[in-house]
């Protein structure tokens, strides 16, 4: 039986499809009578199966060896697609954290939703949105997940958009969508040249591809770039990460599964294609830069925002960040454990979130506090949420970062020093926001604020739970899979002092942050040097209006003079053409007078330029033979 | 049997010319019928059709006019079946969308079968000069289509249509009447005229009034001028038959003449040709960004996306060029769907100005369903995977890559630009909060939906199972690049 469900493991993107298309009856208006909530029970029903599917399968695959299911898809000509999905127990365990997050995100979504109207087309969407996520999760084949990937994009613009009739929401979806498809289409570009290049795009042949072909240098460098790009839009790295803060305008149970393991999907594939960015160095040097720029902005910007759920945003873009440095140094367990550490973490974090947006009807910080007591749940699984994200306690990242620098790994003390920034910022950040919702005196909005209903207290406490046994994860199982092994340089002195510095980088964020006065934590200062700088992480750098003013007007200038171009010129001389001859034709037409004198001086005039042509240059042949007739 | 499918639509047309009917309902149901006959006989074929052989199948021939070498010969293979079966259901759903209430309908139906009548007929034609007479019928029926049913500009915007096309057919039929002279072949024939011996520069000579003549039909850059004027001047089922049908029998022309007869020739030209076809896509994009009118926008990325097929011709590998008929395919069902869908909203709106509509997507007293349908075809058309947009266009890409890397890149440049222009209409047209002017629309029936769905539906089942398509070209495309 195990066995079977375990072969049958591919079906699992089904279940959240079939149940997406189950409940269109509902999205479209065509069932109206039972109300929209039947949609939503088929959704969570089919995300359940998909669960304990994907948890049978998982406790049977550890005794027996990895295996690849391959299905044939396209043949033509000399190019045989195929879809390859894979067996394994890192596979089989992101599907069962997929399957669990999202299972718990849609329960979750049952409360959080509850008074909207179209609650049955956003279950139809999170179907959707599950499918495709579970898709990647088992995918061997790049080809498979760019489609998956893209598909993505397109759910999460209709997710952001799902409260299309919102001025903000309408841009912040289109530009989710158009910055990740920028990404993709750099991928694309990636994925023809490699298969035109002999890979056969399966990514677990990539490195015996990697071996045998040898590109050159140049070629194996843009190769590995636009590999790059794919990911660097789907996990909001600079210069793409944007799109990420925008779209929290979405619902936010949409919100859990994009900052958890939406964005770890696009990481997911990057780690699968690593053994590409060892053709070039420039590709991983490419991925450690991206990363450490984004690490460092976006850890910045998350610590001045006002709106809680964009603070939290720009801090997923910093982890992420830390993903791409750990595949640029070649370290994909840890990139798989920063992964997975970070998502359990950011749901709890965003679940909490959504419950005191949901019971302020408020995303602004500056208007909360004091909730502490009204909504213990909440406040525990904020408090644990941020302890798993930090180097503090006991719990995850601190484990993860422990793995970083226990020797099996060349370190540097850059990287230290990297990651003692982000702990620091990240501590302060989350402490800041504690201190701000859920210490010091209630305000206006959350003067009567009742704890959530059990729709959305039971995933929040559950993932609380989860969190608090999440280090025991990469104890118990075996996730390693480097193609590479550890190094084992146990004496580095950066070995011996990583820890403790990390600890106390967490304790100095922490100190610092409540340190501040609280008024100040926020307020918009009246110092100009430090305002202006508050306003500068506020505004993330203000790089969207720096695109706005260079990419976007440079397309949409371009977009114009093109249209011009073509209205005036190409067309303008068109329709000079066709003038031209009305205009010739409408003037000779005065010349039918009637009158025979005019014809025939018309002709004689005609004729004696014919006869010029033809005789030009032969006049002396003529007046010779005149002349030989007078003589 | 094949030239049933030229003289059902024939006999259709002259049969509703005569038939007394005032109100049209008679006219439209023979219309209907006859449209739906040729489909039938057309999937009979299709049964029929072996894919594992290249060459002609089903052929006919009748002596006709032997003196001046045109006889009427007429077969079909891998590269017009998936065209002919494109123009025959198109045919169909061109005819079901039609206002119940045109005028003239006698006149209407009637002219519209001669126009699919001529289109299959240039698919199906293996002579030069029957192709030629053919390409010709087909462009006076849909003059009076856009000259008498079209817009404000319709006058202008048919006569530009029909003399551009003519200047195409002169330019085609040039070349033809050349390569005949050149060689001193005594017929048309297509099959005998691939083995002729004519030197580069001859080949040349006669290749170059071909490709603008073809240039001008598909259209590519800068012979693109009279589609946008042409389509914002149709009505709905004329725009959707000149995108999805009438525009590849420029692409079809190229791959069957230019590639099967001059492919010495073209292969010189075509690194030249593959530049032209980066730059038309890259031009269709970015025109279509600064378009207001929804049709223009629709209309500027056809021309960005025949390119495509003009870059997978260019490359002339198997898989570029099955790939190429592929993504006629697709263009042809695609961009059928989004007139289709810009049609039921002006229909309903009496606008198709991106910046005076809004919110459309409002469930209860805006087009939802319509709203649903259109982003599902502007994600087909940006190429979005598990849609045949995508998966026709890797495959150009793919074939296209090893031998021109850079023009593919610019054309992929230009998918990526897909997105933005029709996410920009999605965005303002759908999205955002309906304007009370607008507030209280016509609902759409579900019926009215149905042609919009069979074509989703078509353009899901080919993108999650292409080789329901390529299968049927892949044998023709090697025989096409192999010499008969």
């Amino acid at each position: 039986m195990a066995e079977l469900l375990l072969k049958s493991i591919w079906i699992a993107p089904f279940y959240g499809l079939l149940g997406a298309i189950l409940s269109l009856p509902w999205s479209l208006g065509i069932i109206r009578r039972t109300g929209p909530r039947p949609a939503a029970y088929i959704n969570i029903l089919m995300t359940f199966i998909g669960f304990v599917h994907a948890t049978i399968a998982l406790n049977y695959i550890w005794s027996i060896p990895t295996e690849k299911l391959v299905f044939h898809w396209l043949e033509v000509a000399d190019l045989n697609l195929t879809l390859a999905v894979e067996l394994s127990p890192v596979s089989l365990g992101a599907l069962e954290l997929v399957t669990g997050i999202s299972l718990l995100a849609q329960i979750y979504a049952l409360g959080y939703m509850e008074k909207d109207w179209s609650l049955a087309r956003f279950f139809s969407l999170m179907g959707f949105f599950e499918a495709a996520l579970v898709g990647i999760a088992l995918s061997d084949s790049l080809f498979l997940s760019y489609g998956l990937l893209e598909l993505l994009t397109l759910s999460t613009y209709l997710l952001v958009g799902f409260w299309y009739a919102q001025p903000l929401v309408v841009t912040a979806a289109r530009d989710a969508f158009l910055t990740k498809r920028v990404g993709d289409i750099v991928l694309l570009m990636g994925i023809v040249a490699m298969s035109s290049y002999g890979a056969d795009l399966n990514f677990s042949d990539l490195e015996s591809w990697a071996n045998t072909f040898p590109l050159h240098p140049l070629t194996a460098a843009l190769v590995g770039l636009s590999l790059i790009a794919g990911p660097t839009g789907k996990c909001a790295q600079f210069p793409l990460n944007l799109w990420l803060d925008e779209a929290m305008e979405g619902p936010n149970p949409a919100g859990i599964l994009r900052n958890s393991i939406v964005v770890s999907a696009g990481a997911y594939v990057l780690i699968k294609l690593q053994p590409v960015f060892t053709l070039s160095p420039v590709s991983s040097d490419a991925l450690i830069i991206l990363g450490t720029v984004t690490v460092i902005g976006t850890s910045l910007m998350a610590i001045a925002q006002i709106d809680i759920k964009r603070a939290l945003s720009h801090s997923t873009s910093a982890y992420l960040g830390l993903v791409f440095i750990a595949v640029g140094l070649g370290q994909v367990d840890i990139a798989f454990l920063l992964l997975f550490t970070h998502a359990i973490a950011k749901a709890l974090l965003f679940m909490s979130a959504g419950a005191v947006i949901l019971t302020t009807s408020n995303q602004n910080v500056t208007e909360m506090g004091g909730l502490w007591s009204r909504m213990p749940a909440t406040a525990i699984a904020f408090v644990v949420g941020s302890a798993g994200l930090l180097a503090l306690t006991p719990m995850g990242m601190f484990w993860t970062f422990q793995r970083w620098f226990n020797g099996s790994w060349d370190t540097d003390w850059w990287l230290l020093a990297l990651l003692m920034f982000v702990n620091a910022l990240s501590a302060i950040n989350l402490t800041r926001l504690f201190r701000v919702i859920f210490l010091g005196k209630p305000q206006m909005k959350t003067r009567r604020a009742p704890e959530v209903n059990w729709q959305m207290a039971f995933p929040m406490v559950s993932l609380t739970v989860v969190t608090l046994l999440a280090p025991l994860a990469p104890m118990g199982w075996n996730l390693w899979l480097s193609p590479n092994a550890p190094l084992l340089v146990p004496n580095a002195q950066v070995t011996q002092w990583a820890m403790p510095l990390l600890i106390a980088s967490g304790v100095l964020g922490c100190i610092i942050a409540t340190a501040i006065p609280r008024r100040k934590t926020w307020a918009r200062s009246s110092q100009v040097v430090v305002r202006f700088f508050q306003d500068l992480l506020a505004y993330d750098f203000y790089i969207d209006r720096l695109y706005q003013v260079t990419v976007v007007a440079g397309v949409s200038l371009l977009a114009k003079f093109t249209a011009w171009i073509d209205r005036y010129v190409v067309d303008g001389l068109v329709n000079l053409v066709s003038l031209a001859t009305i205009f010739s034709g409408n003037t000779l037409k005065y010349n039918t007078t009637g009158k025979s004198q005019f014809y025939i001086l018309t002709m004689v005039l005609g004729i004696s330029i014919l006869l010029w042509s033809l005789l030009n240059g032969q006049w002396s042949i003529v007046t010779n033979y005149w002349s030989s007739l007078i003589q | 049997m094949l030239s049933a499918l030229i003289l059902i639509p024939l006999v259709g047309a002259i049969v509703i010319g005569f038939f007394p009917d005032k109100e049209g309902k008679m006219s439209r149901n023979l219309a209907i019928f006859t449209a739906l006959s040729v489909l039938v006989i057309n999937i009979y074929l299709g049964w029929q059709f072996d894919t594992s052989v290249s060459g002609f199948q089903f052929s006919e021939y009748i002596p006709w006019l032997q003196w001046i070498g045109l006889n009427y010969s007429i077969g079909i293979d891998g590269l017009s079946f998936p065209l002919v079966c494109l123009n025959s259901l198109l045919t169909l759903i061109a005819i079901i969308v039609t206002d119940k209430s045109i005028a003239r309908p006698r006149f209407y139906y009637s002219i519209l079968l001669l126009l699919s009548c001529g289109a299959v007929g240039a698919f199906l034609a293996k002579d030069l000069l029957l192709f030629f007479l053919f390409y010709e019928l087909e462009i006076v029926p849909l003059y009076f289509l856009i000259a008498i049913w079209g817009g404000k500009r319709r006058g202008y915007a048919a006569m530009k249509f029909l003399l551009y096309t003519a200047v195409s057919g002169i330019l085609v039929l040039a070349s033809f009447l050349g390569l005949v002279w050149l060689t001193g072949a005594d017929s048309f024939a297509y099959e005998p005229l691939r083995s002729h011996t004519l030197s580069l520069t001859s080949q040349l000579l006669v290749i170059a009034p071909l490709l603008v003549g073809v240039f001008i039909k598909i259209p590519i850059f800068p012979f693109h001028t009279w589609l946008p004027d042409a389509h914002v001047e149709a009505s709905t089922p004329i725009s959707v038959l000149l995108a999805g049908v009438l525009l590849k029998l420029g692409t079809y022309g190229l791959l069957r003449f230019a590639v099967g007869l001059f492919l010495d020739a073209w292969v010189i030209l075509a690194p030249w040709m593959a530049i032209l076809a980066g730059i038309s896509a890259l031009y269709g994009a970015s025109c279509a960004i600064a378009q207001k009118d929804m049709k223009k926008v629709v209309a500027y990325s056809s021309i960005a996306h025949m390119a495509y097929i003009l870059l997978g011709v260019s490359a002339t590998t198997r898989l570029s060029i099955t790939a190429s008929v592929f993504q006629m395919v697709s263009h042809g069902l695609i961009s059928a769907l989004l007139f289709l869908l810009v049609g039921v909203v002006y229909k309903k709106t009496g606008t198709r100005d991106v910046e005076s509509l809004r919110g459309l997507l409002n469930p209860e007293r805006g087009l939802p369903v319509t709203g649903g349908l259109m982003i599902l075809g502007v994600m087909a058309s940006s190429g979005l995977p598990g849609m045949v947009g995508f998966i026709s266009e890797f495959l150009v890409f793919r074939g296209s890559f090893p031998i021109f890397p850079i023009p593919t890149l610019l054309c992929l440049v230009g998918t990526g630009l897909t997105a933005v222009y029709f996410l920009l209409v999605i965005n303002k047209v759908f999205f955002g909060r309906l304007t009370q002017s607008l507030a209280r629309l016509p609902q759409v029936k579900w019926v009215e939906h149905a042609p919009a769905f069979t074509l989703l539906f078509l353009i899901i089942a080919f993108g999650i199972q292409p080789s329901w398509v390529v299968h049927w070209s892949e044998v023709q495309a090697v025989a096409l690049l192999t010499g008969s």
